[in-house]
């Protein structure tokens, strides 16, 4: 069996990257795309340490579950609300978005 | 044999997570997305979480993944190839991760990982389900408000006003 820290280093590679994509993208749907990354980066180790530490109930499986019931709501208010704003300002592009700004 | 398929499947999700989030082309950013995901549902039947694995594809790829290509198909001219896609903040955002993980990488390389492995014998599906809708209901509930809450509000802010 490989070490459990091998999977640890993989989601944190994994959030990594996510928090990269999320600082450095100009287009909101990639932005999206980041937090997506983000959240199943902390899915892989709630399933991890639920294989390997002996809990009694598969309560690792039911958090990542309710993770992502989460992520699913939050991409899709986030892709409607992309969508709102792009109808008003015809752009996609976060520097675009300074309607609550001046 | 099966550490073979572990490194396989890790470096499939993380060489097209990069990818994900470098390639030029938004549409191309989604395919890769979708192949860490299902790459990430493979390590989950590894890992003897089948059904969570089942979710994945079901949520992940088959809904939220459809959701994303129509965002990009439904917003014009974001595909072009002249536009810039990163901001000017490429390499603080470089160097913060790469900060991040290497300070993250150190805190778990430094941990007693040798005297806390216990390998739990495979959960089944049927433990999962109890512990769901017993010890943990409450938040079961919340998720199906959450749920209820994002379907409302996407409508309503989804509506075209007349």
């Amino acid at each position: 069996m490989i070490p459990l820290e091998h999977i640890v280093v993989l989601s944190v590679f994994l959030l990594s990257v996510g928090i990269y994509g999320v600082l450095t993208q100009r287009n909101a749907i990639r932005f999206l795309i980041s937090i997506e990354l983000i959240l199943n980066a902390a899915n892989i180790n709630l399933i991890a340490f639920n294989k390997y530490l002996s809990t009694p109930d598969g309560l690792g499986q039911v958090f990542a579950l309710l993770v992502v019931g989460v992520a699913a709501a939050a991409s899709v208010v986030g892709l409607v609300l992309i969508i709102a704003i792009y109808r008003l300002k015809k752009s996609v592009f976060t520097d675009d978005f300074n309607l609550l700004k001046w | 044999m099966s550490v073979v398929v572990f490194y396989f499947l890790a470096f499939c999700i993380g060489a097209s997570a990069v990818l994900s989030v470098t390639v030029r082309d938004v549409f191309h950013s989604a395919i890769w997305l979708t192949l860490t995901l299902l790459s990430i549902a493979c390590l989950y039947f590894y890992l003897d979480a089948g059904f969570l694995g089942v979710i994945q594809i079901l949520v992940y790829v088959g809904g939220i993944m459809t959701l994303f290509v129509f965002a990009i198909m439904l917003t014009a001219r974001i595909g072009d190839r002249s536009i810039q896609q990163t901001n000017r903040q490429l390499w603080p955002g470089l160097l913060i991760s790469a900060g991040a993980f290497t300070i993250m990488l150190k805190i778990i390389l430094s941990g007693p990982w040798a005297n806390l492995i216990t390998l739990n014998p495979g959960i089944d599906l049927k433990v999962v389900g109890r512990a769901l809708l017993t010890q943990y209901v409450l938040p079961f509930e919340f998720i199906s408000i959450i749920l209820l809450a994002a379907l409302v509000g996407a409508i309503v802010i989804g509506k075209v006003k007349e």
